[in-house]
């Protein structure tokens, strides 16, 4: 209740100054830009006020949080730029083969749950690196864990900087790459004052502004074009249905778009059927891209460090129920802005559209109160800026905790180790500024890149860790030498087909292996190969043995 | 193994599918039953999509058939024209365009089109495609412009003017950069965007959607969600049951 007002009453002013933005893109856009501002200085006072005061703060959030707040936290972190821009931008490019990411994104919150939840909380450990160094009693498969903590979250985070470059360039009305630089500089400034706790506290009102925001244009939208308002996630049937037949103009009732534009459209089943071969999108694709973000939504050490956060193991589990669910609201509304998008964009005085950015662009062709679409674009960022601070904090984490006091320097105090974590920070956001600029694909993509190396990498580690004792070191350092191979084979030939450089076997590669969906085959290989070596090397001592009886199913 | 830590001999090995304790056992039969759900669910329906799917033409890609060998053999008609012209813009008006797709059938749309201008109203007609090409969107005469071509352009094709195929006419004219007319390309094209994977399933309309787009976006989130929480309570009972409390 409180938080509502406090919300109301710093919204309130740009009610003045927010029926500015009319244009699609170009200027300065004072309304949004308020609204904005409004939500970023609200995010940094939360920050302060919960800020982190040690390390145990700073990585865990001193295990404080109730089931349903670490639920919406989950929700909050994950409901990234991707989620937000990038689910809806998907399916108005490849009508159905989008929906495979938003089962990818969602089914794999089962495998967490029903596989790793409950166990991680009870393991006890604070990060990825530190369960895979003491699981496996290896100090360089730490290191390596760490390593990979750190390349998930910056992948991870390219895509949310791409996100928040695009939005802050579309309300303020600036270059693509100063809005990067400024967008990152925003979020890294709250993320370094508020640490895990700030950032817990802050992805509960970040959830509520992110859901409040990306609903209300949709109830609108849905009314103002005569479709069911009332539950827009199922009133849109209609619209896909309508894509699919086309509406003709003598049907449109004079409906139109900002550009006045009928609300019509020729025929188009390649929206809702599946594998078109328009969207040149397959049916193994669809089946690849939804297990590997599966797999690689049970890998991500941001999404398996919300675990230790929670006070108890029930919790834990709990959690991810509530989590789920709240995530599902967004991921059951993102297709409709797909659904009107596609139909009020249809004209061609429309233009091609940025795909990433026609969750805003729907709001705007639709005519919907300038306020709105400007809570909208401002709902878009406070999305990002969760995400990126959830990774930040996973990468720093596994930085200085992982590597600079497990390994470098274990004798370092604990002011020297939240110094160490701060600086990891500032150097993880130079370098996802720096790759976000080359803009290399979709936002939604680019975050699929982080799923599967999480997949290829930590999934098998956790999976295997968890449920089989045999598992041991030099079988999980195989797994992982497998995993991270296919990962890297697969990264070097996206990358090199994004700079025109073509590689030996490069289509076959880029097919099979693709970038947002390797850990298809890359799992299943680390997993076997991590079986087949723990069977003929030696046995995992007893200490661990008995940790994992005694502890962890017991 | 280091014997010394277990005295007893007791078994240690843990393993999913030969679980040593209660909980363990418990929980592998749970995720056996979850994960089964979870996998058919979600992987099964996409196979038998597969497996049910015919790929089935639009109305406009019939038709198209229909006069496609009367137009690469130049044998065409003026209704024939009609009908290709119409086909075509079913593909025109499909925001999936690829613009190099686009670009050959516009080229293909505009040498038809011209053709269907009788001579003596042909640089007239050259003349409002030519102005409306000169004109940007917002300025005074851009409406005027288009309207005219639009009306012009419908009355030569054999459309009403209050159809979307005139209303998009205009657009392809101006975006054609010759009047060439590429049979293969056309070919590849009409196929890529009017042929669809299809079936009963696709076909079958549920709460307004087509149901396979039901499925897949709204019941599979519904059914993850349903899953997790009977995870969660079936875990709370058996807890309860085996005695176990967590910390």
């Amino acid at each position: 209740m409180k938080k509502a007002f406090l919300l109301l009453a710093i919204l309130s002013p740009t009610l003045i100054f927010a029926a500015t933005s009319t244009q699609l893109e170009g200027g300065f856009k004072l309304g949004p830009a308020i609204i904005l501002l409004t939500i970023l200085v609200l995010f940094i006072l939360v920050g302060i006020v919960f800020r982190a005061k040690d390390t145990n703060d700073f990585f865990a959030a001193g295990r404080k949080i109730s089931k349903v707040g670490s639920g919406m936290a989950i929700a909050s972190n994950w409901m990234s730029a991707a989620s937000f821009l990038g689910m809806a931008a998907l399916m108005y490019g490849t009508g159905y083969h989008g929906l495979s990411y938003v089962i990818g994104w969602t089914g794999g919150y089962v495998l967490l749950l029903i596989l790793m939840a409950g166990q991680i909380r009870k393991y006890g450990k604070y990060t990825a690196a530190d369960f895979i160094g003491d699981r496996f009693y290896s100090k360089p498969l730490r290191i390596a864990g760490a390593v990979v903590a750190i390349l998930i979250s910056i992948a991870y985070c390219v895509g949310q900087f791409g996100g928040i470059g695009l939005l802050f360039k579309w309300i303020l009305g600036i270059e693509y790459g100063i809005a990067v630089v400024i967008g990152g500089s925003v979020v890294l400034t709250y993320t370094l004052i508020s640490g895990m706790l700030g950032v817990t506290k802050n992805m509960q009102i970040q959830y509520v502004i992110i859901i409040i925001s990306f609903l209300i244009p949709l109830f609108l939208l849905t009314y103002k074009f005569d479709y069911f308002w009332l539950l827009p996630q199922i009133g849109y049937g209609s619209v896909v249905s309508d894509i699919v037949k086309g509406i003709p103009v003598s049907d449109v009732n004079n409906l139109v778009n900002s550009f006045g534009n009928d609300f019509a459209i020729t025929p188009s089943p390649e929206y809702a059927m599946p594998w078109d071969p328009s969207s040149g999108q397959t049916f193994f694709q669809f089946m690849a891209i939804s297990f590997s973000l599966m797999v690689g939504t049970a890998g991500l050490p941001h999404v398996i460090q919300r675990f230790y956060v929670v006070p108890k193991v029930r919790d834990a589990r709990w959690s991810v129920v509530w989590g789920l669910f709240f995530i599902c609201i967004l991921y059951w509304s993102a297709p409709v802005y797909s659904a009107l998008g596609t139909i009020l964009s249809a004209h061609p005085e429309v233009g091609k559209l940025s795909k990433d950015a026609i969750v805003v662009y729907t709001a705007q062709l639709g005519n919907i109160n300038p306020l709105v679409v400007g809570l909208l674009a401002a709902g878009g960022v406070s999305a990002a800026f969760s995400t990126v601070s959830g990774l930040l904090v996973a990468g720093a984490s596994a930085f200085s905790h992982d590597l600079y006091v497990k390994v470098i320097n274990p004798s370092c105090s604990p002011a020297k180790q939240l110094m160490m974590a701060r600086l990891a920070t500032v150097l993880m956001a130079i370098i996802v500024s720096l790759i976000a600029l080359l803009k290399l694909a979709l936002i939604g993509q680019l975050v699929a890149v982080a799923f599967s190396l999480a997949g290829c990498t930590i999934f098998p580690l956790f999976l295997l860790g968890i449920w089989w004792s045999g598992s041991n070191r030099t079988g999980a350092t195989w797994g992982l030498i497998v995993g991270s191979a296919i990962s890297l084979l697969a990264i070097i030939y996206f990358v090199a087909g994004k700079f025109d450089v073509i590689l030996p076997a490069h289509y076959f590669i880029n097919y099979w292996l693709g970038a947002w969906y390797f850990a298809w085959i890359g799992a299943p290989l680390a997993i076997l190969t991590n079986i087949i070596v723990s069977n003929f090397t030696e046995e995992t001592p007893i200490e661990i043995k008995k940790f994992l009886v005694e502890q962890v199913h017991s | 193994m280091e014997n010394n830590d277990n005295p007893e001999e007791k078994d240690y090995n843990i393993s999913f599918f030969k679980p040593t304790t209660p909980l363990a056992r418990f929980n592998r039969n749970l995720i056996l039953v979850l994960f089964t759900v979870w996998a058919v669910a979600i992987f099964g329906f996409q196979i038998l999509l597969r497996i049910v799917e015919t790929p089935t033409p639009e109305k406009a890609y019939i038709n198209y058939e229909l006069v496609w060998d009367n137009i690469k053999s130049d044998k065409a008609s003026d209704a024939d024209k009609q009908v290709f012209i119409k086909s075509a813009l079913s593909v025109l008006g499909k925001i999936t365009i690829d613009p190099n797709d686009r670009l050959f059938l516009s080229n293909s749309v505009n040498k038809l089109t011209l053709e269907l201008v009788p001579e003596t109203e042909k640089n007239a007609f050259v003349s409002k495609i030519d102005d409306f090409k000169n004109s940007d969107f917002g300025e005074p005469d851009y409406q005027n412009l288009k309207n005219g071509l639009s009306v012009a352009s419908a009355e030569y094709i054999g459309v009403n003017p209050n159809t979307l195929e005139a209303k998009l006419i205009p657009f392809e004219l101006v975006t054609a950069n010759s009047t060439n007319l590429d049979p293969k390309a056309v070919e590849s094209i009409m196929a890529k965007y009017l042929i669809h994977n299809q079936s009963f399933i696709t076909d079958y309309i549920f709460l307004g959607f087509p149901f396979h787009y039901f499925y897949t976006a709204v019941f599979l989130l519904i059914l993850f969600v349903g899953l997790c929480l009977y995870y969660c309570i079936a875990t709370d009972i058996a807890m309860k049951k085996l005695g176990i409390v967590e910390d």
